[in-house]
């Protein structure tokens, strides 16, 4: 399966193509987990603060994920 | 010796007098919301003589507190007609406390058409005229109010815009930046116009003698910003190279897009296509290719730590505008479904040159392309709106009173606004405890007044789901802790490091406690707050407001914002309980 991901901020690096926000088409085995995507990028849990599945904060690694879900990868973030 | 500073516009007279004893302790939005309830009659006209406008810097301003340079001013409304606290990181607030002024109010009103500059110093508040700023940008007018008085080392700058001048509702009160650009904004609610009806220009601060504050517990306020420090050093948003100093406040673009929350055309969606174009990450990567170099952002104001504030470079490396603030990225940008940093860069000038409040302007012009005076995504017209405000054309009139008086103009429904003011850059039918904040702070529409969006959002704190609708004890609590924190003088931002490390919130406490020579511990900041809270509210009830003020529009029922489809579904009964 595919999932669509968009990584932001800190965590769009050098040797990573694309630039903040713009989508990026992962290739998956099917019922991977958010674990299985963030090793398939070669991205620590620990810098990953949330993740986004749909516009919908996911806690868990575990989490499943779906065929054609967005999923969005954000390191510590704040503002106003 | 502790002083107030009374500037009478009337008979033009400066008086210095001793803080009273009710109001030991208090500073910053504490105090500014405690002189405007004692002193201005709730129900007056805010551009009457009876109005004042207060300036207070917070407990730790004027210190080696970090991150801690913030001006509190306070007036009643010309946007909402409610009690109005708004507050700027400058230098300006910084001299005013190591001068040993706690406040300065300004009342009455000069008759006559000239303008009034006073120069605030060790001694004196001296009258000047000021009749050659008015009517110019106000980067001009700031070039020439330096080289008369002595320059960036020796003053502080604060101003009214032409707009101000104009009386126009949507007119902030500009602050002068570490490198004395007109650039730092007390932005919402209309104050700069209060100090158009009074007609005064400018403030500016000399502190040359100044003896500095006064501490009373030197040890304990050193071991408290230590620990602030630390934690500003240390948290991943407020350490250098952190995301605040890297992208700015910004880099929320992406993720409240992401989170289905960014109002997008007036609020008509909650996602942008545009946003990756407009956010911080753009604004970062835009700057290394114009200037050749990895910039980071700089303090606004002496002594922070965070150095969030920016500056967006035309192509050809040179200055555009500083700076560009989430809040005015997403008014003017993805409000108008304009996706061009160098346009949103061009407003925010604009809105800094002629005295504007950018989210309001943003709002006003989102409503206009509503009602068909321009087409979103028309950022050529929408500039020339912001012209036609500076100029003061009858058009520009109506924009330059924001965005309900706009609505009416031209007959538009969906005003997103709460007591009159436009509302900034969270959708609350997504972010369901931000939008029980805008309805009930007594400050109208505003989402500093308790920024529930950290754990809704941001994971800071804790991690809460914000469709979740049971947000009542959340949204209070931050309102509460909000209101102490804007009466320290430290900025709001702080508070990303300190609702996660503990030490550092108690090294807040810790530093007030050294200057005042109190004994307050965590339940007192939520006293405090909710005293602070509860002035304010019953100034509010004074002027006429009730629980039915404390409401969204209804619009945000009905409709269903994309993409999660949802509605405002919050209970009146719900939103009472917040300002229990
Ligand atoms: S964190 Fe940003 S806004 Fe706050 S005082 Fe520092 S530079 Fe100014």
């Amino acid at each position: 399966m595919q999932v669509e991901v968009r990584r932001f901020a800190s965590l769009v690096r050098e040797g990573v193509p694309g630039r903040a926000g713009e989508p990026a088409q992962v290739e998956l085995p099917p019922s991977a987990t958010i674990d299985d995507l963030l090793e398939t990028l070669e991205l620590r849990r620990e810098e990953v603060h949330l993740v986004m599945v749909n516009g919908r904060t996911v806690s868990c690694g575990d989490h499943v994920l779906g065929d054609g879900d967005r999923v969005g990868l954000f390191p510590p973030v704040g503002g106003g | 010796m502790e002083r107030i500073l009374r500037i009478n516009m009337t008979d033009r007279t400066a008086t210095f007098e001793p803080v009273p004893d009710r109001y030991a302790h208090r500073a910053g939005r504490w105090l500014t919301s405690s002189i405007v309830h004692d002193e201005v009659p709730p129900t007056s006209h805010p551009l009457s003589p009876d109005n004042v406008v207060v300036f207070s810097p917070g407990v730790v301003t004027g210190t080696a507190a970090p991150t801690s340079s913030r001006i509190s001013v306070g007036a009643k409304s010309p946007l909402t007609g409610t009690i109005k606290e708004a507050n700027a990181g400058t230098g300006w607030g910084g001299r005013l406390a190591r001068l040993g002024i706690r406040a300065i109010v300004v009342e009455g009103m000069a008759s006559g058409d000239d303008w009034w500059l006073v120069k605030v110093s060790q001694d004196e508040g001296r009258f000047e005229p000021a009749d050659e700023w008015s009517g110019i940008k106000l980067s001009e007018a700031y070039a020439s109010i330096y080289e008369r008085y002595g320059g960036v080392e020796a003053i502080d700058v604060c101003a009214i815009g032409v707009a101000g001048e104009q009386r126009m509702a949507a007119a902030g009160v500009c602050f002068s930046d570490r490198e004395g650009r007109a650039s730092r904004y007390a932005g919402r609610g209309g104050i700069g116009a209060v100090l158009g009806s009074k007609r005064l220009k400018a403030i500016i601060v000399d502190d040359s003698g100044a003896e500095g504050v006064s501490i009373a517990d030197q040890a304990l306020f050193d071991e408290g910003r230590k620990k602030v420090a630390d934690a500003l050093m240390s948290h991943d948003i407020t350490k250098p190279k952190g995301a605040l100093n890297t992208y700015g406040t910004a880099v929320l673009v992406n993720i409240i897009n992401e989170a289905g929350a960014l109002p997008t055309r007036n609020f008509r969606e909650g996602r942008f296509d545009g946003a990756e174009k407009i956010a911080g990450e753009a604004i970062f990567d835009g700057n290394k290719e114009r200037t050749g170099s990895e910039l980071y952002n700089h303090p606004c104001s002496p002594g922070c730590i965070i150095a969030c504030s920016n500056v967006w470079h035309r192509e050809d490396g040179s200055e555009h505008t500083s700076c560009i603030e989430y809040e005015s990225d997403w008014a003017l940008g993805a409000n108008c479904g304009i996706d061009d940093l160098d346009a949103i860069a061009e407003m925010n000038q604009l809105c800094n040159e002629y005295g504007l409040d950018t989210i309001e302007m943003g709002g006003t012009i989102a409503v206009a392309m509503e009602g068909g005076v321009a087409a979103f995504g028309d950022a050529q017209r929408a500039i020339e709106l912001l012209h036609e405000v500076g100029e003061a054309t009858p058009r520009g009139r109506i924009l330059g009173n924001g965005a309900v008086v706009t609505g009416r103009a031209y007959g538009v429904e969906r005003v997103p606004h709460v007591k009159g003011q436009n509302m900034p850059a969270y959708e609350p039918r997504a972010i369901k405890g931000i939008g029980m904040t805008y309805a009930t702070t007594p400050m109208g529409a505003d989402h500093t007044a308790g920024y529930t969006i950290a754990p809704e959002i941001l994971g800071v704190s804790e991690k809460l789901d914000p469709l979740d609708p049971d947000k009542a004890s959340v949204a209070k609590g931050f309102q509460e802790a909000t209101a102490f924190i804007d009466s320290t003088g430290h900025c709001l931002f702080i508070a990303f490091a300190i609702l996660d490390i503990e030490s550092g919130f108690e090294g807040m406490i810790d530093e007030c406690n050294g200057v005042l020579g109190t004994n307050w511990d965590a339940d007192d900041v939520t006293r405090i707050g909710g005293e602070i809270l509860a002035l304010e509210r019953a100034f509010n009830r004074k002027a006429g407001f009730t629980n039915v003020h404390d409401r969204l529009p209804a619009f945000m029922e009905s409709e269903p914002l994309p993409p999660h489809d949802a509605v405002w579904d919050i209970s009146d009964a719900e939103l009472d309980k917040v300002s229990e």
